[in-house]
């Protein structure tokens, strides 16, 4: 199954997370199919970046957003 | 690509405990920073976090709040996130200051009064980049 979770970059005190496309079976190792955005919690309120395109491509595959990318696609207004 | 704020409270809380966990996860024990770790970085669900640790999903959703709990009482004893968070402000303040004063074209045309303006400039964005 293809998940599509964030996944955190950036230095210690400074999250800052992509939001990737990946195999749910390799959350840990890094290796990602493709980017599809950015989430950017220090800035207030929390920033974010989607290609829509994207988004709505994989979710019509069947990928499963995680609860948190899920939440952020519906304040994008990204739908199935 | 689409540039807009979200303000859903389980998102910042996401980011809470991120900011929580570089201060204090070291205090974590080494379980205790796998499972929080893959649940606030990875995006893992419990579920996942469960079959790969074989613990049970209620047992991933304890310890997450178990150490949810243990940071936030780090926090509430020593503040540092949220002394972090107001010198970060205030200095990315300073910062924004000196870059307007730099742009004043009056005041640049003093070599003494631009050279200081350029160490404000200068050592704010170390201690921002150092904090």
């Amino acid at each position: 199954m293809v998940k599509i979770r964030l996944r955190r970059m950036g230095q210690k005190k400074a999250p800052f997370y992509r939001i990737v496309v990946s195999d749910a079976r390799s959350p840990r190792d890094g290796r990602f199919i493709e980017e599809i955005g950015t989430y950017d919690p220090t800035k207030d309120p929390s920033v974010y970046n989607v290609d829509a395109e994207a988004a709505k491509k994989w979710l019509a595959n069947g990928a499963q957003p995680t609860e948190t990318v899920a939440r952020i696609f519906k304040a994008a207004g990204i739908e199935k | 690509m689409s540039e807009s704020a979200v303000k859903e409270s389980v998102i910042e809380g996401r980011a809470r405990k991120a900011y929580l966990y570089d201060f204090y996860g070291e205090l974590l024990n080494e379980h205790q920073r796998q499972v929080y770790s893959d649940f606030v970085f990875n995006d893992m669900s419990l579920g996942e976090i469960a079959e790969d640790e074989g613990i049970s999903r209620q047992g991933v959703s304890d310890l997450i709040k178990r150490c949810d709990a243990k940071l936030e009482n780090y926090e509430s004893r020593l503040h540092l996130v949220d002394k972090f968070m107001k010198i970060k402000s205030d200095v990315e303040k300073i910062h924004k200051s000196a870059e307007i004063l730099k742009a004043s074209e009056d005041l640049c045309k003093n070599a003494e009064i631009l050279k200081n303006i350029v160490g404000i400039e200068e050592i704010s964005n170390q201690i921002i980049e150092e904090l």
